[in-house]
């Protein structure tokens, strides 16, 4: 055991070996790198695992970060396609967008809560402030605890934009990132209130955690409102692109949008879009 | 008289405060040892059942709600390898610098150990943020091992050196004293006689390294990514552990099981990596000093 530093740089050595060898070997091979929504990533990467298998030799690489960092992304070419949980605004209509399947948000409280429906004013004026109590909207009397969505988040931007409020104006309680972390926060806290994925409420609300989706202008929260297109708080998982997709990132999106993958669509909780 | 001399511990009377006392440092080491109790036995109670061999080795399925996790333990180990042995070689070479070739008031030296100081409290999304600027897109390895791994170095490498260099600087110097008596040079001395003696400082900063490594999110979901399948080469992206816990029990509905029973596989990795870590060093410092 004298020869440690020797042997120590007999190791790093090997490692720069592998690394090199590694670095050539890899530029034969085809890869597509997609990043952004964090509601999107799972389901691409299932879609991912499909297109690999049916095409031997490519790699579908799926990162996650959030629809901002999606569209960022693939304007400055660090991602071959972008993943975004909304519809682009104005400023992005440069980037190509195509819709592979429809997410909702829902209201979400716990389950010991005994209000049972707010009206979109209501929702307004818990999140901007005004009412604080939940006596006010025929609650119990227990000041209100607001869960908000992190900045650069789809979903806050899609509750924002239907509710017509601005972010500036809300005070939340607690802010949060992805959806399950949303139910969790409500789901430990009886006077909570909070906005995620329809989808995923609906799973872990029928799995027993204590939560309840509340209705949205009158319409249940249901997959099935959600696919028949009368539940108003809905929309598209888009995979983004910067030109008109070429070659490889085609075939996958024409892949993501076909029937083949509808099943893996439901499985992940969202709704395929009728075609 | 020696025994005379020896003082006691013993008060010569128990007051009410004592007993306070006693009874308060009693009950806060009682309630942190169950906090740990606590955490573990809820991990173990609800990540025990999923754990079988094939939830090891399988590699995870309908975004990791089914299936094992076999690649994702392949990544973790392979970013830590990558970690260590970066870090190892920069670490000790840089505490043999601030503690044997420069004196402890040397503007140089403090310089470097003041900004050690500052980097090990930057926050670990700091760190992934750098890292996926420098390594992922300035040096073009784009999402991959290597670049989580070089990130988790640059992240633990601090705590290495500081805790490295406190155990050279632990090694009584009579011992280099002697060693220039007997007329050894100072490489052999430093190799023979000051490493095996500060290894326990360089091991507690290796402990204390791969635990906030091997536990980082922050750090990795920019670096090393987030893709689940088994890595082929370092420049692959590779999910680790601790993305794939975060993922499955923020972002999956229905992935808690499976979220426990990865947290217990991180555990126990992470109970064996401190082992060996510990066993190897003991061995090593045991035959140096010996022979």
């Amino acid at each position: 055991m004298k020869l440690t530093p020797i042997k120590m740089a007999i190791v790093s050595l090997l490692i720069m070996g592998t690394i090199g060898a590694c670095s050539k070997s890899d530029s034969s091979e085809k890869k597509l790198v997609l990043t952004g929504s964090s509601t999107v990533a799972p389901l691409a990467v299932e879609i991912g695992k499909r297109f690999e298998s049916l095409h031997p030799g490519v790699r579908v690489n799926v990162q996650t970060g959030g629809s901002s960092r999606g569209i960022a992304d693939t304007r400055s070419g660090l991602a071959d396609i972008g993943m975004a949980s909304r519809s682009l605004k104005d400023s992005e209509k440069g980037l190509q967008a195509f819709a592979i399947a429809r997410d909702g948000i829902c209201i979400i409280l716990h389950k010991a809560n005994i209000v049972s429906t707010l009206s979109d004013e209501q929702v307004v004026a818990i999140y901007t402030g005004a009412i604080k109590n939940w006596k006010h909207v025929g609650g119990p009397d227990a000041p209100i605890t607001v869960v908000n969505k992190a900045e650069g988040r789809a979903t806050l931007e899609l509750f924002l934009h239907y509710f017509a409020i601005k972010n500036t104006d809300i005070h939340p309680d607690v802010v949060i990132g992805d959806n399950e972390q949303g139910i969790k926060t409500v789901a430990g806290n009886p006077d909570a209130i909070g906005y995620v994925s329809i989808g995923t409420a609906e799973y872990d609300e029928t799995h027993g955690i204590p939560i309840k989706l509340l209705p949205v202008n009158g319409v249940a929260a249901t997959l099935e409102n959600l696919s028949n297109g009368s539940f108003p708080l809905s929309r598209p998982l888009n995979l983004l692109t910067k030109t008109t997709p070429t070659g490889l990132a085609k075939e996958f999106i024409e892949f993501a949008r076909s029937k083949q993958v509808h099943d893996i669509v439901k499985e992940q909780y969202f709704v395929p879009l009728a075609k | 008289m020696a025994e005379a001399a020896r003082p006691t511990f013993r008060p010569a009377h128990t007051g009410f405060t004592d007993t306070i006392a006693t009874v308060v440092v009693w009950l806060i080491a009682i309630i942190v040892t169950g906090v740990f109790v606590w955490l573990l036995s809820d991990i173990i109670w609800h990540g025990i059942g999923q754990v079988s061999w094939r939830f090891l080795t399988e590699a995870p399925r309908n975004a990791g709600r089914a299936g094992g996790i076999g690649p994702i333990i392949v990544s973790t180990l392979l970013i830590l390898a990558v970690c260590i042995a970066v870090a190892m070689p920069l670490g000790v070479g840089t505490a043999v610098l601030l503690a044997e070739f420069t004196s402890s008031d040397n503007l140089f030296g403090r310089l470097v150990r003041r900004s050690l100081d500052v980097l090990a409290g930057v926050p670990s999304i700091v760190f992934g943020l750098f890292g996926n600027a420098f390594f992922c897109v300035y040096l073009g390895m784009g999402f991959s091992i290597l670049s989580g791994g070089l990130t988790l170095a640059c992240m633990t490498l601090p705590i290495l050196i500081r805790s490295t260099e406190e155990g050279f600087r632990a090694v009584p110097d009579e011992y280099r004293l002697g060693a220039a008596a007997l007329g050894m040079s100072r490489t052999s001395s430093l190799i023979h006689l000051l490493l095996p003696a500060a290894a326990p400082g360089l091991l507690v900063g290796m402990v204390l390294g791969m635990g906030r490594s091997i536990a980082e999110t922050a750090a990795l979901i920019f670096t090393s990514g987030y893709v689940d399948r088994m890595p082929q080469s370092l420049h692959d992206s590779g999910r680790s552990l601790s993305i794939h816990i975060f993922d499955l029990s923020m972002n999956v509905a229905g992935g808690d099981a499976n979220a426990y029973a990865s947290a217990l596989v991180l555990i126990v990795i992470l109970l064996i990596v401190n082992s060996v870590a510990s066993w190897t060093s003991d061995r090593w410092l045991h035959k140096r000093i010996i022979s």
